[in-house]
């Protein structure tokens, strides 16, 4: 019998249910290679892309464009060949009734709390119980779900653990006056209740200067560290998206605020629009971005620098960058030992719109480390 | 986030403006049921179990059980309002609009006006409206029309327990009359409504779902049918964009009309009458601003223009079905 695999709605992250099909980038009869990126599916967040895990060619497509399906549905159809119509129609009806038959979502991962100087911080645990821990750091103004298209990926080889930062998400905000630092503990009082010595840093932008400061404060326990576009390597940045991002408190000044942070405009859903207006709507919310965006920059001046924090590292760093950054420039010259890696087509969330590219960076440096 | 039903939302957004303002009261009939006589008090919680718990926390004196008599208790919560306090008053049914309509037309809706912008009316009207509870033609409308088009007044309608809380607390914190139209069919509704206190403006239309083929308009509990249309045009590859405008007074005409452009295909879904109703209006008001882009000619889908009927068959006959909103929605994209 020849090999027949299908192409199915992924799930990004723990509330997506369902997604929508966008476009077909590749049609019926095209022949796909493993990692080609094939179709696009919008959810709850962002448009993204499915690369394929399958080679051979594409025989059948089973969901139109703009329909919208529950997480695992078949989508397509990959054979090489040699499969007959016959055996295609079998496949695809053998699947509608394994899919129907799941109920795949009864083990529905749930974030949980901690209290770190008497103010709770929420956090999601994918993967293995125990052993290395990657821990993920969201940048300002997000939450835990800025990882919804890596933290699966991650946690199919190794422990992972996203934290809301204090302010942001589920967590409460911060009673240090010291927004950077009461971040940085709030992750250092996580990582203390995991009972790990090796620990892998990931951080995005704020959560990148975060992850700096605590792997310095983690000494040998660093095994490496990850920074995705991360504050604090340069003197520049766009400080009105902190103040702009702030202030908008209705969809469409945020909607152009969030078409900032991405290379591909369309990308932005009305639900991300929509999610995000309902944490800044939060009381405490506005002044709690305040208090961090103060920490961060003094208009185009970024207040911190972690040069000195990066040179104080032993373990591997690598820095990921997306070529079309707006809030962030790309650093003009890389540090010590640290890799730098820029990925077209990516904007300041490379993490969401190159998620195949970083997932593939983060796994390949963790691997590295043992 | 935790799941709460609309009712609780409502209730949620009461028990946290009371607990920070003390200016905030409530009056109404049946608030807390059994006032005056020797009986339980707050048995129900309201005829709607909406207001459960408030008397225990914050007293008679502040959550005051009426006579039945709307015109004396609505003109009552207006002179309160202009005095000072925050009154929440709450009409049992819409339909009882006509007992106490001069306080509200001719007097909250003016005082501002009137007294040359120095006089406040921080006064909230909750209400309930809407069909589909088999109670009668006189307690099943939807008036949202008649109040849309009185000036003074702020209109709002939440169709999700989200976005009832947070359109409330800002009902309540804002300085002019608002009339809040509770659907009696979304009560049990369950969403997610985060324990925090939150404000959504007013004039802010919620983008629901996007879409690029057609445009559908739901105000109220219809932004729910609009949604099922949505999901049965997306089963046959059309891909349907759902607003629901959320307040009707101000109304959010930005976002209708950056939508109406883009897309050139509109239905509206109203429960209300067809005739001189908000439907209406927003159709007048596309077509005005954005002619040129439509492809089409705007659609509405409303109830007929009858009152409610009584008889079970021909009250869900008078509701705008999501059936009736995929066949508006086709007719539109056969067009061209």
């Amino acid at each position: 019998m020849s090999k027949i695999e299908a192409v199915t709605v992924p799930k990004w992250g723990m509330t997506m249910t369902e997604g929508t099909i966008v476009t077909w980038l590749v049609q019926e009869g095209d022949v796909i290679s493993k990692g080609d990126e094939i179709v696009e599916i919008e959810t709850s967040k962002l448009t993204n892309v499915v690369e394929s895990t399958a080679a051979g060619t594409l025989r059948r497509i089973v969901l139109a464009e703009g329909v919208t399906a529950p997480v695992g549905a078949l989508a397509a159809v990959v054979a090489d060949p040699a499969a007959t119509e016959e055996e295609l129609e079998a496949f695809i009806a053998s699947y509608a009734s394994r899919a129907g038959a799941g109920g795949e979502d009864a083990d529905v991962p749930t974030a949980r709390k901690v209290e770190v100087d008497g103010a709770a911080v929420n956090f999601l645990s994918l993967g293995a119980d125990e052993g290395p821990v990657a821990i993920l750091l969201h940048g300002f103004g997000g939450d835990l779900g800025t990882w919804m298209f890596n933290q699966d990926d991650l946690a199919a080889e190794l422990r992972t653990v996203a934290i809301d930062l204090p302010g942001h998400g589920g967590s409460a905000p911060t009673r240090n006056t010291d927004a950077f630092a009461g971040a940085v503990a709030a992750v250092l009082g996580v990582i203390e209740t995991l009972g790990t010595d090796r620990v892998h840093l990931v951080g995005h932008s704020f959560g990148g200067g975060v992850a700096a400061a605590v792997a310095r404060a983690l000494g040998d326990r660093a095994a490496t560290v990850s920074l995705i576009a991360p504050i604090g390597l340069g003197p520049q940045m766009a400080g009105d998206f902190l103040t702009d991002f702030i202030a908008a408190d209705r969809r469409r000044p945020l909607q152009k605020v969030l078409e900032r942070l991405v290379a591909d405009p369309g990308k932005i859903t009305a639900e991300m629009v929509e999610g995000t207006l309902s944490f800044k709507r939060l009381e405490e919310v506005p002044e709690a971005l305040t208090q961090i965006a103060a920490a961060i920059a003094d208009g185009n001046r970024q207040r911190r620098d972690i040069r000195g924090d990066l040179a104080a590292l032993r373990c591997p760093v690598q820095l990921i960058w997306g070529a079309q950054d707006q809030i962030l420039p790309v650093p003009s010259e890389v540090l010590g030992s640290a890799r730098l890696i820029t990925l077209e087509g990516a904007g300041h969330m490379p993490q969401m719109e190159a998620s195949g590219s970083v997932n593939r960076e983060l796994l390949t440096l963790i691997r590295s480390a043992g | 986030m935790a799941q709460k039903s609309y009712r609780q939302a409502i209730n949620e957004a009461l028990h946290a403006e009371m607990a920070r303002d003390p200016n905030v009261i409530l009056m109404g009939e049946d608030l807390t049921g059994g006032a005056g006589g020797s009986g339980v008090q707050d048995a129900w919680g309201g005829p709607f179990g909406v207001t459960r718990g408030l008397l225990g926390a914050y007293g008679p004196e502040r959550v005051r059980d009426t006579p039945i008599s709307e015109a004396a208790f609505i003109g009552a919560a207006a002179g309160a309002a202009l005095t000072g306090l925050r009154p929440v008053a709450e009409i049992m049914f819409i339909d009882f609009l006509g007992v106490c309509f001069d306080q509200i037309m001719n007097q909250a809706a003016k005082f501002r006006y009137m007294f040359g912008g120095r006089a406040r009316t921080p006064l909230v009207i909750r209400a309930t409206y809407g069909a589909g509870t088999r109670a009668g033609s006189q307690h099943t409308q939807a008036l949202h029309p008649i109040l849309t088009h009185i000036p003074g007044l702020k209109v709002v309608m939440p169709s999700t327990p989200y976005d009832a809380k947070g359109l409330l607390i800002q009902a309540i914190r804002d300085d002019d009359p608002v009339m809040f139209l509770e659907h009696k069919m979304l009560y049990d509704m369950v969403g997610e409504v985060p324990d925090r206190s939150y404000t959504i403006p007013f004039a802010e239309a919620r983008v629901v779902r996007d879409g690029k083929d057609v445009l559908l308009i739901g105000l109220g509990r219809m932004a729910h049918i609009a949604e099922a249309a949505a999901e049965e045009l997306a089963r046959n590859g059309i891909s349907a964009c759902v607003i629901d405008p959320r307040t009707t007074s101000p109304l959010d005409v930005e976002t209708l009309v950056e939508f109406a452009e883009k897309i050139g295909r509109v239905v509206i879904v109203d429960e209300a009458n067809p005739r001189c109703s908000v439907a209406a209006d927003i159709s007048a008001i596309l077509c005005e601003q954005c002619f040129d882009a439509l492809k089409g000619p705007i659609r509405m889908v409303t109830a007929p223009h009858t009152p409610v009927p009584y008889a079970p068959n021909l009250e869900d006959a008078y509701i705008p079905s999501a059936a009736r909103v995929v066949e508006a929605a086709q007719s539109l994209l056969r067009t061209r």
